[in-house]
């Protein structure tokens, strides 16, 4: 039945669309205001169904371009899956271990696995970009950063 | 103030040490991020901002204007050099850049690039200063009802003009809409959409939205092409020089696309990216021989980088004057000014002259400075193409999270952003435009606000929009910014059946 990508992404949106407008009949009233604090996501989430509607029945096909774009190779998928639980242990991380170290771990690792091979070089940009961000930030802008586990 | 007091003190701020160092620095950045393929100045601003965090708003914002246009200025030098434009803005340098690069021409084609981004440029500062006072006179008797018919006619103005299918630049705009609703309502003070999150109760961050959905989804289509395109498919630079001849040619494309591309700039929706695909198609069609265009024409490659910088400083005048940004980089800037606590608007030009007049007078010393660094040193920031992609790749992911971070430090945001980044990169994927999103997020409450004072003022009554003349006419131009996807639709149509 959904022959087109379109279409799927229209179903996906009315759904996204549902759930908004539910959230928002479920927001209080508050009586002296001509215009509630519920009535523009009400309309909203009503448009966003009356386009995902108009998505669903567009005519405009994808050309065979445009469809080769979308096309990613199962590799790549991993590649962008692993950099992502790379990304997240980096945060989970990062308050924990503090900026320098956390940073210069995820910077190694990132770049080993996305086929760097100067090891050298790596260390070094990996060791010395996070270490002239946090001193930039902390002595300079006066931001701190995490420092973490190392004492400086 | 008088005005004439006003300029005195912005080039007063301009001209300082500390301004001219700023001014350095944010072209400097600018140059750099916007010459990498892929992040432009929407990512080159979102990265900048958290530096500004404490600076004087004045010296911040003047360096960040210049990371502004020194991110188009830098997008050519990949145009030319790799056929990979580094901003959206310089596609159509590629048409003659590329070409005159492949002829070992280069060198020329930069510095061709560079004296016409350099005119443009600095004509186009000339006409902004004529024209933001003077809007911005204008613009202080606007009450809510045209303030909301503005904003509603540059949604409608950047979701018609974008790329690809009008229903889902609407869509990305609604959703951005959407998400700027969460958080506490400012009027009633009600809790929306916060499921019991403290973090949500200020709303998210617009650094989160315009760093994910711009920065780590580049960042995830550099991750799929990591392995193409490097430097070595660079040509050689060979000379820089450009011959009278030449200079006379570039002459009257120069001329005409200051003008042009300024008042594409001006006009909402429009920006740098219009502007030069309709430099580009005006010069090929009153040109005497418009078989050279593509071949490596100087006037091809004049008309688009003249247009782009022209229109850079055209986007100033309504974000200055009325505090409302008409494309998805302006609308990035608005939010560099009001983290610095700095509302742009028609006020800013009477209650802050150092500001209004500081960032306008350091334009021309900016321009100056692209040029500097754009003629003798080019072939040494060329150099930053050569980083591997590996490298880029995670210190991009570093600078986000350093950006994100900064804001309320805390992890709760960056696990947002990283959110934000899978939905820009399925967005691209699926072919939905994020200019709309940012523009709509960042409207999004001042839109809201605005409706609702004007439902206030008019007791309820939506009659209020259709008998204040100016609001009317800018919705109804808004609706008729609709009619555009439609004729071209239309036209399509007839040259099929044909």
């Amino acid at each position: 039945m959904l022959k087109s990508i379109n279409q799927k992404i229209s179903i996906v949106l009315i759904v996204v669309a549902v759930g908004y407008l539910l959230l928002a009949f479920q927001l209080p009233s508050f009586p002296y205001s001509p215009v509630d604090a519920d009535v523009l996501p009400k309309g909203l989430g009503v448009l966003l169904i009356l386009l995902a509607i108009g998505l669903y029945f567009s005519k405009d096909t994808e050309t065979e371009a445009e469809k080769e774009q979308r096309r990613i190779p199962k590799k790549d998928i991993a590649a962008l899956l692993v950099v992502f639980v790379f990304v997240f242990l980096y945060i989970f991380c990062l308050e924990w271990l503090g900026f320098v170290l956390s940073t210069a771990i995820f910077i190694f690792f990132c770049s080993l696995y996305l086929g760097y091979k100067k090891h050298m070089t790596n260390a070094l940009v990996a060791i010395l970009f996070p270490l002239f961000m946090y001193v930039t930030f902390t002595e300079l802008l006066k931001i701190s950063l995490p420092q973490g586990i190392l004492p400086f | 103030m008088g005005s004439i007091e006003g300029v005195l003190t912005g080039f007063q701020v301009a001209f300082s040490m500390e301004g001219i160092l700023f001014v350095l620095i944010g072209v400097f950045v600018g140059t750099f991020i916007g010459m990498l393929p892929g992040l432009g100045p929407i990512s080159a601003i979102a990265v900048m901002i958290p530096i500004t965090f404490g600076m004087d708003p004045t010296l911040a914002l003047v360096m960040m204007a210049g990371v502004y246009y020194g991110a188009i200025f830098g997008g050519s030098t990949s145009s030319i050099l790799l056929n990979a434009p580094g901003v959206s803005g310089t596609v159509a340098t590629a048409f003659d850049g590329y070409p005159m690069a492949q002829q070992g021409k280069a060198g020329k084609a930069l510095a061709i690039a560079a004296i016409s981004s350099f005119v443009g440029g600095t004509v186009s500062v000339i006409l902004l200063m004529l024209l933001a006072p003077a809007l911005s006179s204008v613009a202080i008797a606007f009450g809510p009802p045209a303030y909301f018919a503005l904003m509603f006619m540059g949604l409608t103005a950047i979701t018609s003009l974008s790329e690809g299918s009008t229903v889902k630049a609407l869509i990305s705009a609604v959703i951005g809409f959407m998400v700027a609703t969460i958080g506490i309502d400012a009027q009633t003070g009600t809790q929306r959409f916060t499921f019991g999150n403290a973090n949500l109760l200020e709303g998210i961050d617009f650094l989160v939205i315009a760093l994910g959905l711009f920065a780590l989804a580049e960042v995830c289509t550099l991750i799929i092409n990591r392995k193409d395109l490097s430097i070595d498919n660079a040509h050689k630079l060979g000379s820089l020089r450009i011959t009278k001849n030449e200079l006379k040619e570039m002459r009257g494309p120069m001329t005409r696309q200051s003008f042009l591309g300024f008042l594409l700039g001006v006009l909402p929706g429009a920006g740098a990216t219009i502007a030069s695909f309709i430099g580009y198609i005006t010069e090929k069609k009153i040109s005497k021989k418009p078989e050279e265009f593509g071949k490596g024409s100087v006037k091809g490659l004049a008309a688009p980088e003249t247009a782009n910088n022209a229109a850079t400083s055209g986007a100033f005048v309504p974000l200055l004057s009325l505090g409302i940004p008409g494309s998805g980089t302006t609308a990035v800037m608005l939010g560099a000014f009001l983290v610095l606590g700095v509302q742009p608007g028609p006020l800013l030009m009477t209650d802050h002259p150092e500001i209004f007049w500081g960032i306008i007078a350091s334009m021309y010393i900016g321009n100056v400075f692209l040029l500097v660094l754009n003629l003798p040193l080019i072939p040494y920031i060329s150099k930053i193409l050569k980083i591997p992609r590996p490298l880029l790749i995670s210190l991009v992911i570093m600078f986000s999270v350093i950006g994100v971070y900064a804001i309320n430090f805390n992890t709760f945001d960056l696990y947002l952003l990283l959110l934000f980044g899978v939905i820009g990169f399925l967005m691209r994927i699926f072919r939905f435009p994020a200019p709309p999103f940012i523009l709509a997020f960042i409207l999004g409450g001042m839109m809201e606000q605005a409706f609702r004072q004007s439902l206030t003022i008019s007791n309820g009554s939506l009659a209020i929009f259709i008998q204040e003349p100016i609001a009317l006419s800018l919705l109804i131009v808004g609706f008729l910014s609709f009619m555009f996807p439609l004729v071209r639709l239309l036209r399509n149509r007839k040259k099929e059946r044909v």
